[in-house]
């Protein structure tokens, strides 16, 4: 299948200094796509790149299979910048149709297709409102909306939970979900793992210029893990618990989980994390198993995902 | 297919939706008339006062005082507006962030241009066209001929419009509102100031001294330009000056009996062997503008772009055919606009 997007040894200097180095980027159709990275990693100019406001040093970029050159791709992305302005002294439906009018929309769509984006992003009360006397994210619902005027196969969103407050970040994630049930392709920035990680379902790291890693978020989380974890809490007597699961390191056993390490959780009590090659649920079930077999009064059972943020730290440290 | 539409650019119905929007426009608008009103009422004043005098004040006279007052302060508001209307706006768009977001949509640099000179020259021309009333009182008077009237309004028109390319290469040029206002400002004065500035002390420094500064250093001076337009030239019949055609001679010839107009003479109003002669710079000014804001628009046309700004594109093809196109006029028409003043009246010893 074609991608959405696919970028091809994408370079892009400024002066002396490398800002994206031979990215190779590939998005499918209909995934939403988180682009990860501290600040300075090359998000922002990869995004002006897919959106033909920069023109790259070396490297092409495609949309939906078609070579981009500079002034074509403006209808096949919708384009929200990180720092986006409004016009202050324009209505919202206003704001609206004069994008529309940018896009070359006729005037007996135009009405319909405002009114359509103010319902999508839950603006219609606002209609007739000026832009400056909406809130943060009622700005950023209508400069999303703004980026769907036209109707993109393709959205490009540079850093849309910056600034929010929680729930205008929960009203954020629905939207992209309802984009994503539009069958649009998202791709959006942030250097915050935790506002991308929910809503993704392909994501990419990136730091100096190029790409750590990319690809669906549980692949991408499995690679970086190297394994899995489980965390146990126990009612009582951790220290028995403990001896018990530490026998189990290094030994060869064919019907329980092949265990790494375990160590007690630092904030909690009478928690254990225990590392292992693998834990699918069989496994999983047999060691449980095991342990109320030796007498262990287990309260809680469950599968550790390192958390993205931890994973991502530990990705990017030392940089 | 794709059916063809037809449709307004874009940025002037955002601009004139939100130009024209709340008091500011109308209160400038009544505060422009209401300064042209009382410059008017201060000339007529004026002539009275000269009339109380002893001098003889015909009704032509003070039409003509009248018109040429009123056409001097409208010129002094275009100057100072047109460059401050546009010096913000394609700045304000990077200033507010708009401006990725505007790059990022199918619209063209040419349309974006147009489209924000349009609309800020637009609320000028108003001011132009709202002002036409008041100026209409120099018809009660008479002595205005309707040559000089169009002459006069073509000047203020083509002034409007390249002072706005002014403001507008400024605004693409610099990333800041305040710079490119400061730098529009500075580059008005420099057409205005330095020229008047030079010719002032022309005379001091030229060989033999007191030498008149040459027509060409004013060509650019909207001011000079005007006291062109607005100055009649004196009859002349054999062995002098007609008396009976030099309107303003009850005054002083030159400025028509209004204070500080004398000032701009300098290159314009020359006294040559056959008498007076007013040298009609405003041809080199009409040309000269013409081909200034050509210039200064495909300069800003190339600022615009967000990236590539200087490579040739399809555009350039047009905009070198106009440049081509007024070079042409200009060389065809040179023995039009380019005139040498007489040789300069010696006394008996020259």
């Amino acid at each position: 299948m074609i991608p959405a997007i696919e970028t091809i040894n994408l370079s892009r200097r400024y002066g002396r200094m490398i800002a994206l180095d031979q990215l190779n980027l590939r998005v499918e159709r209909g995934s939403i796509y988180g682009f990860i990275g501290p600040n300075g990693a090359g998000k922002t100019t990869t995004l002006r790149l897919l959106a033909g406001l920069l023109e790259p040093s070396s490297g092409e970029i495609r949309l939906s299979g078609q070579r981009l050159v500079p002034g074509s791709g403006q209808r096949l992305v919708g384009y929200m910048p990180d720092f986006f302005g409004v016009y202050d002294d324009l209505r919202v439906w206003e704001y609206l149709d004069f994008f529309a009018r940018c896009y070359g929309i006729p005037s007996d769509r135009r009405s319909r297709t405002v009114d359509e984006l103010l319902s999508l992003v839950d603006l219609s009360s606002k209609r007739t409102a000026y832009v400056q006397t909406l809130s943060r994210g009622m700005q950023q619902r209508l400069c999303l909306a703004h980026a769907l005027v036209h109707n993109p196969p393709v959205l490009l969103l540079d850093e849309p939970a910056s600034g929010l407050d929680p729930r205008a970040r929960v009203e954020l994630r629905e939207l992209l979900r309802t984009l994503r049930e539009m069958d649009k392709t998202v791709v959006l920035s942030s250097h915050i793992l935790s506002e991308l990680a929910e809503i993704c379902t392909e994501i990419g790291i990136i730091e100096s210029g190029k790409m750590v890693i990319s690809g669906p978020v549980d692949e991408v989380r499995r690679q970086l893990q190297g394994g899995a974890q489980l965390r146990i809490r126990v009612l009582h007597s951790v220290e028995q618990a403990e001896i018990v699961l530490r026998g189990l390191v290094g030994t060869a056993s064919e019907t329980l989980p092949h265990l790494r390490k375990v160590r007690l959780a630092p904030t909690e009590e009478r928690t254990l994390i225990i590392e292992l090659d693998e834990a699918d649920e069989t496994l999983q079930m047999r060691l449980l198993h095991y342990l109320i077999g030796q007498g262990l009064a287990i309260s809680e059972f469950r599968a550790q995902a390192e958390n993205l943020e931890e994973l991502f730290l530990r990705l990017t440290a030392g940089e | 297919m794709r059916a063809w539409h037809f449709q307004l650019n874009p940025i002037i119905v955002k601009e004139v939706r939100t130009r024209m929007r709340g008091m500011r426009p109308y209160l400038i608008l009544t505060g422009f008339l209401v300064l042209l009103a009382l410059t008017g009422l201060g000339i007529y004043q004026l002539m009275l006062q000269q009339a109380r005098f002893g001098g003889t004040v015909l009704s032509a006279q003070v039409g003509q005082a009248l018109f040429r007052g009123l056409s001097f302060v409208e010129l002094l508001l275009i100057i100072m507006l047109a460059p401050a209307l546009t010096s913000a706006t394609i700045s304000s768009e990077r200033e507010q962030l708009t401006y990725d977001m505007l790059m990022a949509t199918p619209l063209r640099p040419g349309q974006l241009l147009w489209g924000k000179l349009f609309a800020a020259l637009s609320y000028l021309f108003l001011l132009i066209f709202a002002s036409l009333p008041v100026f209409s009182i120099v018809l009660v008077f008479g002595g205005v001929e309707p040559k000089a009237l169009v002459k006069t309004v073509v000047l203020l028109l083509v002034t409007t419009v390249a002072f706005g390319a002014i403001g507008l290469f400024c605004s693409s040029l610099f990333r800041r509102t305040a710079r490119a206002t400061t730098v529009a400002y500075l580059l008005v004065v420099l057409l205005i100031g330095v020229p008047l500035l030079i010719g002032a002390v022309w005379g001091q420094f030229s060989n033999p001294p007191g030498q008149p500064p040459p027509p060409m250093l004013y060509y650019l001076n909207p001011l000079s330009a005007l006291f062109a337009v607005t100055t009649i030239e004196p009859g002349v019949i054999e062995g002098g000056f007609d008396p009976g055609m030099m309107p303003f001679i009850a005054f002083d010839f030159s400025t028509g009996g209004l204070p500080f107009l004398h000032l701009l003479s300098s290159g314009v109003i020359f006294y040559g062997p056959a008498g007076v002669v007013v040298i009609p710079i405003y041809r080199a000014t009409l040309i000269g503008y013409s081909l200034m804001t050509v210039l200064l628009c495909w300069m800003s046309a190339h600022l615009v772009l967000p990236h590539r700004r200087w490579h040739l594109r399809w555009t350039d093809l047009g905009f070198a055919l106009l440049l081509i196109g007024l070079g042409a006029v200009a060389y065809f028409t040179h023995a039009w606009w380019y005139l040498v003043p007489p040789p300069l009246v010696m006394g008996p010893a020259g």
